[in-house]
C-alpha cells in the first residue's frame, strides 16, 4: 500500500468512531426525542382540526401554515440565534430539539388526520352502536386502525428526520455532521470524511427501515378495508 | 306494555323530508319486519332508533330510555348513550372491528360501555359465538371469516350489550345467496326465542315466515300495517299491491 492510501485509512479508522459515537450520543436522541414529542404534538393537532372547535382549530390550521411554509433552516435559527434578542435563551441541542419536534408535529398532524378520516363511517357507526362514547370510539376503534393506515408515511417522516437532525450542526450541536465538519477542518480530506459520514447516516436509517418493516408486519395480522 | 313508542318521528337531510312522521309501537318479544322500495326511508327508520341519526321531530321511547327530539335543540349525549344501549344493531355490511378477533369484537361494547369485568365477558362472549354456531371462530380476524360468518359475529356482537331490542338494518344484502340461510337461520332461531325484534329486509319469504306484524314505508311514511297473511293477502291499499307485485314478479 502506498503511503498515502495508508494515510487515508489510518484517517478513516480513526473518525470512525468518534462519528459513530457523535451520531449514536447526539443525531440518534435528537431523532427519537423530537420523533416521540413530535407524534404527540402531531396526535393532538389532528385531532383538534378534525373537532371543529372554532379557535383551536383556527389555531392549529395556523401553526400548520406556518410550518410548512417556511424551512426547517430558518425555524431553527429563529428558535437559537432570534429568541435570545426577545429575552429566550434556549440551550443548543433543546433548541433543536423544539425545531424538529415543531416539523414533525405540523407534517404528521397531515398524515394522522388522513388517517383517521379514511376510517370507513361504519366503524364509529358500529362503536357508537355498542354505546360507546365518542371518545371510546376515537381510542379502541379509530386510532388502532388509523396507526396502521399510518405506519408507512410516518416511518418515511422519520427516516426523513434522521437526515434533517444534520441541521442541528448550524445552531451549534456537535451531532454526527459536525463532528465530521470538525474532523475534516483537522484533516483536510472532505472527500474521504464526509463519505464516512453518509456511510454512518446509511447504516442508521438501514436499521431503522429493518424496524419498520417489522412494524409493519405486526399490523399485517388483520386487514383494513 | 309496549317496549318501544314512537310518535311522530321525522328526518329530514338539507331540504328532503326522508321520514315524514312516523308512529310505531311494538310489544316485547314481537317481531316488526319493515319492507319497502329502496330509498324509502325504512333504513334512516331503523338508525334513528339506535340514534345513528339525529331525528328531526318527535319522539322515542325504548324501555325505560326515552328522548323527545326537536329541529335545533341539542340532545344531551347521556340521554343519546343511554337510548342507544336499549338496541343493538346489526349492519348491512357487518362493519366488524377488524383489527380484533371474532371473540373481541363481541367483548368490546362489553367492558367499555357496560364496564364488566373481562373474564365474565369472555364468558358471555363465548356463549353468544356459541350461539351463532362460531364457537370455533374465536379467534379468528374478520378477513378470515366468509360473509355469513362475518355478519353472524355482528348479530353475537349486537347482543353482547344485552339490548331489549334488536335491529336488523338489511342483514343478508352483501351475503352472496348460498350465505344468505346461514344468517337467516340465526335471526329465525333469535325470534323463536321470543327476542323484540325489528328488522329491514328484501326476503320477503322470510318477512312472512318470522314476523308478527310488517309495516311498509315508502315515501316516508307508513303506507300500510298488519300481519303477514293480511299485508302478503289480502293488501289494503294500492300502493301495497303495486310493492308487491314488482317485487314478487320477478
Amino acid at each position: 500500500m502506498s503511503d498515502h492510501s495508508e494515510r487515508l485509512w489510518q484517517i478513516f479508522t480513526d473518525s470512525f468512531l468518534p462519528l459513530l459515537h457523535a451520531g449514536v450520543a447526539f443525531t440518534v436522541p435528537l431523532t427519537l426525542i423530537s420523533f416521540v414529542l413530535g407524534l404527540l404534538l402531531a396526535l393532538v393537532t389532528a385531532l383538534v382540526r378534525l373537532s371543529d372547535i372554532p379557535v383551536l382549530s383556527w389555531i392549529a390550521r395556523f401553526y400548520v401554515w406556518i410550518i410548512r411554509g417556511t424551512p426547517l433552516i430558518v425555524q431553527l435559527f429563529i428558535i437559537f440565534y432570534g429568541l435570545p434578542s426577545l429575552g429566550i435563551l434556549i440551550n443548543a441541542f433543546p433548541a433543536a430539539v423544539i425545531g424538529f419536534t415543531l416539523s414533525v408535529g405540523a407534517y404528521g398532524s397531515e398524515i394522522i388526520r388522513a388517517a383517521i378520516i379514511s376510517i370507513p363511517r361504519g366503524q364509529w357507526e358500529a362503536a357508537y352502536s355498542l354505546g360507546q362514547t365518542r371518545l371510546q370510539a376515537l381510542r379502541r376503534i379509530i386510532l388502532p386502525q388509523a396507526a396502521r393506515v399510518s405506519v408507512p408515511p410516518l416511518s418515511n417522516s422519520f427516516i426523513s428526520l434522521v437526515k434533517d437532525t444534520s441541521l442541528a450542526a448550524t445552531v451549534t450541536v456537535i451531532e454526527l455532521f459536525a463532528k465530521g465538519q470538525q474532523i475534516v477542518a483537522a484533516t483536510y480530506e472532505p472527500m474521504l470524511i464526509y463519505c464516512e459520514v453518509a456511510l454512518i447516516y446509511l447504516i442508521l436509517c438501514t436499521v431503522l427501515a429493518v424496524l419498520q418493516r417489522r412494524l409493519e408486519r405486526y399490523y399485517e395480522r388483520f386487514d383494513v378495508r | 306494555m309496549a317496549m318501544i313508542e314512537v310518535r311522530g318521528l321525522t328526518k329530514t337531510f338539507g331540504e328532503v323530508a326522508v321520514l315524514k312522521g312516523i308512529d310505531l309501537t311494538l310489544e316485547r318479544g314481537s317481531v316488526l319486519v319493515i319492507i319497502g322500495p329502496s330509498g324509502s326511508g325504512k333504513s334512516t327508520l331503523l338508525r334513528c332508533l339506535n340514534v345513528l341519526e339525529t331525528p328531526s321531530s318527535g319522539t322515542i321511547a325504548i324501555g325505560n330510555a326515552g328522548i323527545a327530539f326537536a329541529g335545533g335543540t341539542r340532545v344531551r349525549q347521556a340521554d343519546v348513550l343511554q337510548l342507544r344501549r336499549q338496541s343493538g344493531m346489526v349492519f348491512q355490511a357487518y362493519h366488524l372491528f377488524p383489527h380484533m378477533t371474532a371473540l373481541q369484537n363481541v367483548m368490546e361494547g362489553q367492558i367499555t360501555s357496560l364496564r364488566r369485568p373481562k373474564e365474565e365477558a369472555r364468558e358471555r362472549a363465548m356463549r353468544l359465538l356459541a350461539k351463532v354456531g362460531l364457537e370455533t371462530r374465536a379467534d379468528s380476524y374478520p378477513h378470515q371469516l366468509s360473509g355469513g360468518q362475518q355478519q353472524r359475529v355482528g348479530i353475537a356482537r349486537a347482543m353482547s350489550i344485552d339490548p331489549q331490542l334488536l335491529l336488523f338494518d338489511e342483514p343478508t344484502s352483501a351475503l352472496d345467496p348460498e350465505l344468505v340461510r346461514e344468517v337467516l337461520k340465526v335471526i329465525r332461531e333469535l325470534a323463536q326465542e321470543g327476542r323484540t325484534m325489528i328488522v329491514v329486509t328484501h326476503e320477503m319469504k322470510f318477512a312472512r315466515e318470522v314476523a308478527d306484524r310488517i309495516i311498509l314505508i315508502d315515501e316516508g311514511v307508513i303506507v300500510e300495517e298488519g300481519p303477514p297473511e293480511q299485508l302478503f293477502g289480502s293488501p289494503k291499499q294500492e300502493r301495497t299491491r303495486q310493492f308487491l307485485s314488482r317485487i314478487m314478479g320477478d
